[in-house]
């Protein structure tokens, strides 16, 4: 009987299997031997693209003069910067040190208890060395949530009203006149225009759509109006809401229609400020450097002013965005964290560089005096931008943080769009006669969102 | 005659066992993980509780997932009513005996699926836009009547997200038909055609009989795929679901409640619920078929 011959080792398999397992071994020690880079110093995620230009010329300077306290800026899309930022705090995987957040952002971040909120909480901080007597008392709501504050606040970001100054002033129209929205309706009417005469007007007043959830509640807050109470409950159904969502029914639709949409960061709306489809547009400071940077056209032809209240006497201001800086729970040496986002947000050479780049001031008041502030604006036609938009800043509404904001916005505009369907429908305008249904359907639409936020046990628990 | 040496009996799980732990890790484990968690609620990142079968009453009885389902299934009836019957048509034009260019008309119809969902809804978004979009400034133009504010992406969200998806699936899917078309018996045709068949009666009992295991396959894909559909309508409609949420569709509403509230046990439940509907159709559909084949 042969005695069976044992296999050499390269003849358990074939040729092809030691293949891609050769390959497969190759591979691996490849990936595992593969160097990567190391960064010394501290991580900061930012997202708005204005911002970038400002902050690599301000971090190259302190990077020169803090070797020991380097910082290494990371630009990343804002969504994605959120689902990175909320899925590390879920799962304690790597992250920041520093995160420059937009509000909404924050809000999510905001979900469950204080405790388990991924950033430092910086209101003992802030009481201890001033600042929220520095900065300006608005600026922190959105970052506070249960009377705890977890970022530095970065701006103000109080809006104005751009508008096609020539146009306004060859109609020999006087601005100064305008104190309220029917003063602008009734003064800027005769520049409703059909130029070519099919029945249409080709000109209107104000960038503002029952779309434009973003404008909507920008013009809720100016109202004196708000989505959440203090307690962060759902609390839109109110008469105020509901008075201001018939009033701006009127504004899109019948026969006193006066806005028209013109989006924002679309080639399309910017060709309608351009060829003058559109006369104003509510305008945050850090919107009036987008205009400066993708309409360049417009340079000379715009100025600002304060925005029409609702009533005499009313709030001549609101507030679209907000953005802040938050240090994150697993930095290991919040002091130089803290010593980065001081710089970053207080020192005035700073803001000055920030104002001069974004247009954006500083929620800083002992800044405000400072010169480049009060400098004229060619762009806008030689106006003192800065001063204007400082004018504005303490009369900013303050704004309540909840983990449900956007959909408290989505429900809003939901009833504007509904409401404008039934005046439409019922070829009604009247801001009276659509009360009662601005009223009805608030209140659907906040006991929809309060049942949804009533049904989360961790939410009633965590407030 | 040697007979080639058998090979262990562990190699096949050897080669296996990669993908094997992949799957585990990514798929099995993931799907386990989601099933507890479509049993709980979670706030936060650290806040979990446990709720039963809560999420799922709620889920029967939450009007936004209704709507999201029919959304969904609107556009699911226009992607296999509208946008298979043009593909099909574009795969019988293209099939024509003696027709030049055919591989350039080829690409030209299946170029839009080669850009991606992304840009086809950032494009879609420009020629829809009010004024200034190319197709009100078109229609405009040709009619002076046509309102150049017609509010497409606000009114009539569903068509403009079916055009859009005609335009850029119904080249690809009209791959498969051509395919198949290519694959009929041409003799059968022709013995057709000597027997006095008309084009009609030819497409109906010898093309569609022939092709039919391919359509079944196309039909499902386009169900499964209509049903996962999330990426166009959301850039089309700037990341939200249309006013009135008339753009919401089941998977919208998952990412929605998951990652925008940070509920990811109702998340998970929509997403079960997801993946159940799919299955019934998909069993619905496979059982129709051989009934069918069977008569």
């Amino acid at each position: 009987m042969p005695r069976p011959r044992f296999k050499r080792p390269f003849e358990l398999l074939s040729p092809g299997a030691w293949t891609i397992v050769t390959l497969a071994l190759v591979s691996s020690a490849i990936y595992a031997a593969w160097p990567v880079p190391e960064r010394p110093g501290r991580d900061f995620w930012m997202f708005s693209p204005p911002n970038v230009q400002h902050y690599r010329a301000v971090l190259d300077a302190w990077n020169a003069q803090h070797p020991d306290n380097r910082v290494n800026l990371i630009q990343i899309h804002y969504q994605a910067l959120e689902r990175r930022l909320l899925a590390a705090f879920t799962s304690d995987a790597p992250v920041a040190d520093l995160v420059e957040t937009e509000s909404r952002t924050m809000a999510r971040a905001f979900a469950g208890p204080l405790e388990a909120i991924g950033f430092v909480d910086l209101t003992e901080r802030l009481h201890r060395e001033g600042l929220f007597e520095a900065i300006n008392p608005p600026s922190f709501s959105t970052w506070t949530t249960r009377g705890r504050t977890f970022a530095l606040p970065h701006d103000v970001h109080p809006c104005l009203l751009g508008y096609r100054a020539d146009l306004v002033e060859a109609a020999g129209i006087d601005v100064a006149q305008i104190e309220t929205w029917e003063d602008f309706r009734r003064l800027l009417g005769p520049l409703i225009r059909d130029h070519d005469g099919d029945g249409r007007p080709d000109r209107y007043l104000l960038n503002f759509w029952d779309t434009n959830f973003d404008l909507l509640t920008v013009l809720l807050w100016q109202a004196g109006g708000d989505l959440f109470d203090a307690q962060e409950r759902a609390a839109f159904a109110t008469e105020l809401n509901a008075r201001t969502i018939a009033e701006l029914a009127g504004w899109v639709a019948g026969p006193r229609r006066f806005c028209v949409d013109a989006r924002d960061f679309t080639a399309g709306g910017d060709q309608m400020r351009l060829e003058g489809t559109v006369v104003a547009a509510i305008l945050p400071d850090w919107l009036a450097a987008v205009w400066r940077s993708n309409i360049p056209g417009l340079a000379g032809k715009v100025k600002l002013m304060r925005l029409p209240a609702w009533e005499r006497g009313g709030r001549r201001t609101s507030v679209w965005g907000g953005t802040a800086l938050g240090i994150t729970k697993s930095a290991p040496d919040f002091e130089k964290s803290w010593a980065v986002a001081k710089h970053l947000y207080l020192s005035p050479q700073v803001a000055e560089s920030l104002f001069r780049t974004t247009y954006i001031i500083s929620p800083v008041k002992a800044h405000w005096q400072l010169p480049f502030y009060h400098e004229p604006d060619p762009f806008f036609s030689g106006q003192k931008v800065g001063a204007m938009y400082l004018a504005e800043a303490p009369h900013v509404p303050p704004r309540i943080a909840s983990p449900y904001m956007t959909l408290a916005m989505e429900r809003m505009m939901a009833v504007l769009v509904s409401l404008k369907a039934h005046a439409i429908a019922r070829n009604t305008y009247d801001a009276e006669a659509l009360l009662p249904e601005a009223r009805r359907l608030l209140a659907d639409a906040q006991r929809d969102l309060s049942a949804r936020m009533g049904r989360n046990v961790l939410y009633r628990s965590a407030q | 005659m040697k007979s080639a040496p058998p090979h262990p009996r562990w190699a096949p799980w050897a080669f296996l066992t990669p993908f094997l732990a992949l799957f585990v890790i990514f798929t099995l484990w993931p799907l386990a993980q989601s099933l507890v968690l479509a049993f709980q609620q979670t706030f936060g990142p650290k806040s979990t509780a446990y709720i039963g079968t809560k999420n799922f009453t709620f889920l029967f009885e939450d009007p936004l997932f209704w709507q999201a389902v029919r959304n969904t299934a609107v556009y699911t009836f226009g992607a296999v009513f509208i946008q298979l019957p043009v593909a099909l048509g574009l795969a019988l034009l293209l099939n024509r005996p003696g027709l030049r260019g055919r591989a350039i008309f080829r690409l030209i119809f299946f170029a839009p699926s080669l850009v991606g969902l992304v840009f086809v809804g950032v494009m879609f978004a420009q020629l829809f836009q009010k004024r200034t979009g190319l197709i009100n400034a078109g229609l405009h133009a040709l009619f002076p009547a046509w309102d150049p504010e017609f509010a497409w992406l606000d009114n009539q969200v569903m068509p403009s997200l079916l055009l859009a998806s005609v335009w850029l699936y119904a080249g690809f899917n009209m791959i498969y038909f051509l395919a198949a078309l290519q694959n009929v018996n041409r003799e059968l045709i022709e013995a057709a055609s000597i027997d006095g068949a008309g084009p009609w009666h030819r497409f109906r009992h010898i093309v569609v009989p022939e092709i039919r295991p391919v359509a079944t396959f196309v039909v499902l894909l386009s169900v499964i795929g209509s049903f996962q559909l999330f990426e166009l309508p959301w850039v089309l409609l700037d990341n939200t679901a249309g006013p009135d949420n008339r753009g919401l569709t089941v998977v919208m509403y998952l990412y929605q409640t998951g990652f925008l509230v940070g509920d990811l046990g109702y998340a998970s439940a929509i997403g079960w619920v997801l993946g159940l509907l799919l299955a019934g159709a998909a069993a619905v559909q496979m059982r129709a078929t051989r009934l069918e084949g069977n008569q």
